[in-house]
């Protein structure tokens, strides 16, 4: 987040905090919760790709999430894949669905694409629910198998059916993402996104086509989403519509919007904040997913930039001028 | 004259029952500055929007080095070397200054697909050239100190300086500017006439639609006069200022 702290210090700072993690929470109802925080990591850094650096409201990631999750299960369940090809598959799947919808839907923007787009998830929780033959409808599928154990030769056997060596891999795999995705919007392409979130028109004007970048933005957050899909299952060990419900593409825009849109360290925090807020509230029932909506109304009355644009105006403010033009130099980069 | 760069016949586009632009045709030569006029409601603006591509016409042809243009949208055509700014500044105001102008470069990035999500040497020579160019490009216009703040932060005449850097850095070869000098003050204008003629130095071909008549009358090649969306004349800025039918449209039939 700043420019006094080297980069590489900052991403070894990462992965020692997720090596540590589940040595820290030993408990299995712990460690469950970093891997719920893990794919909700994975799930916001691919909507606010959309959301956040395209500037383009997408309400389908629970669609995405589902493609990847059923995809992947499925291949493997019904047409017997190894499971990390029917995990790449959902993957692909999930991403090109998500071009498919952004052909279709971006042809209509601001709110129009959001309806499109919620429209997607509808459709796609009620073939879900109603398509039995294929998904199993409500009654969901059961005794999903963690993913197969990878054997190191001559070094050691990597079992996932315990929930440490489960959170490396998906933790892990939300830290690659992450930078990844970071190089991504720091380079050219992150130019040509934020300039088709700040003015279409305008981008066009530079030799932009607005509805080419849009596709990929929407294929790419889409795909993430299936990566997060295909971990789901073998991690809960069952798969049912419940888990893609509509609401969970609003949880996840939240998350976005709380830890700060158009930044790469927002959704990772407003992801980590919701989950661990919403189990640490647990016992008052159903009364905890009002989280989402008070910590959206705050967030968007008092820190419209979300938590890490709220930060970057309190230091800079304590820290007086010199460190104004250190965050303007940071957003230029 | 020399060759022409653009060529457009019988131009015509219509809003409902507004003929906005009717039978307009004109050939732009190469490296002119080439003005366009005309009372409010010629159809200047509307005519730039047909040559960049904003809108398509509904009748007529223009050709671009020798390129017919049909059906090429706006970002097709800046691949082909026309650029263009707006009457109405379209910055993007939270981004800042040397960011904006880096969103021009966008047809002339150098870099391996992989090295968008791992950085190499191809990468950072592609990042250092364009930075480079960039305030290269905010220098020319005078904002170079200022390229870290915001778009929206800067002054309306320096922001239309900003637009003109930024359309720069398509590196067009004809490029469009829709009343560059609107809301300019005295020495803003003065500094933008200079910058105009800079540019056609450089070689680049400018079509200016333009109120401010002292600056069309000393800067330009050429002028084209609209009126009610058709032609009117076009010559000499000498031969425009004599012309009876021009004066009239400006100040009504009795001046004329």
């Amino acid at each position: 987040m700043s420019d006094r702290v080297p980069r590489w210090l900052l991403l070894l700072v990462a992965i020692a905090v997720i090596a540590l993690l589940p040595l820290v929470f030993t408990g299995n109802y712990w460690r469950g919760i970093l891997i719920v925080c893990a794919l909700n990591v994975l799930l916001a850094m691919g909507l606010n790709l959309v959301l956040g650096y395209c500037g383009q409201l997408n309400l389908g990631q629970s669609a995405f999430y589902a493609i990847g999750a059923y995809a992947s299960t499925l291949l493997v369940m019904k047409a017997g894949w190894p499971f990390w090809i029917a995990f790449a598959a959902g993957v692909v799947l999930a991403g090109l669905f998500g071009a498919i919808l952004a052909v279709f839907g971006t042809r209509l923007r601001g709110h129009y694409l959001g309806i499109a787009s919620l429209g997607f998830a509808v459709i796609t929780y009620q073939l879900l629910i109603n398509w039995i033959d294929l998904t199993e409808g409500p009654l969901g599928i059961y005794g999903i198998m963690p993913p197969p154990p990878i054997t190191l030769p001559g070094l050691a056997t990597i079992d996932f059916s315990n929930q440490a060596t489960l959170f490396y891999l998906i933790g892990g795999t939300a830290f690659l993402i992450y930078v990844l995705l970071a190089n991504l919007v720091r380079s050219p392409i992150g130019e040509t996104l934020r300039a088709i979130r700040e003015d279409e028109v305008s981008a066009a004007s530079l030799g932009i086509n607005p509805q080419k970048w849009k596709v990929f933005a929407f294929a790419v957050g889409a795909a993430i989403a299936g990566i997060a899909g295909g971990f789901l299952p073998p991690f809960v060990g069952t798969l049912s519509p419940d888990l893609f419900q509509i609401v969970e593409s609003f949880t996840m825009m939240a998350m976005v919007i709380v830890g700060g849109m158009g930044t790469m360290a927002g959704p990772v925090i407003g992801a980590i904040l919701l989950t661990v807020l919403v189990e640490v509230l647990r016992e008052f029932g159903e009364l905890r997913l009002m989280v989402y909506g008070v910590a959206l109304a705050l967030v968007v009355l008092f820190m419209p930039g979300g938590i890490v644009q709220g930060w970057n105006a309190l230091t800079a403010s304590l820290a007086g001028r010199g460190s104004r033009e250190g965050t303007k130099a940071e957003r230029a980069r | 004259m020399s060759e022409l760069i653009l060529i457009a016949q019988g131009l015509h586009k219509r809003f409902g029952g507004v003929h906005a632009v009717a039978d307009i045709s004109l050939g732009i030569p190469r490296n002119v500055i080439y003005a366009v006029i005309g009372p409010n409601g010629a159809g200047k603006s509307t005519l730039l929007n047909l040559l960049s591509g904003v809108y398509q016409p509904n009748a007529g042809s223009l050709t671009f080095e020798g390129r017919d243009l049909a059906g090429l949208r706006s970002f097709d055509r800046v691949g082909l070397g026309i650029a263009r700014t707006f009457q109405k500044i379209r910055l993007f105001k939270n981004l800042s200054l040397v960011e904006n102008v880096l969103a021009g470069f966008h047809n002339h990035h150098r870099i391996p697909p992989w090295q968008y999500l791992i950085p190499g040497a191809a990468r950072r020579a592609d990042r250092d050239r364009c930075l480079g160019e960039a305030h290269e490009l905010l220098k020319l216009v005078g904002l170079d100190a200022r390229a870290d703040q915001r778009a929206g932060s800067l002054a309306y005449g320096q922001q239309r300086m900003l637009e003109i850097a930024r359309a720069l850095a398509t590196r067009p070869k004809l490029l469009m500017l829709d009343e560059p000098a609107a809301g300019l003050n005295a020495s803003e204008v003065e500094f933008l006439l200079g910058r105009l003629r800079e540019l056609k130095s450089r070689g680049v071909t400018l079509v200016v639609v333009e109120h401010n008549m002292d600056l069309v009358m000393r800067v330009s090649d050429h002028v084209f006069v609209m009126d009610h969306g058709e032609y009117l004349f076009d010559g000499l800025p000498a031969e425009v200022q004599k012309n009876p039918k021009v004066i009239g449209a400006y100040l009504g039939a009795e001046f004329a």
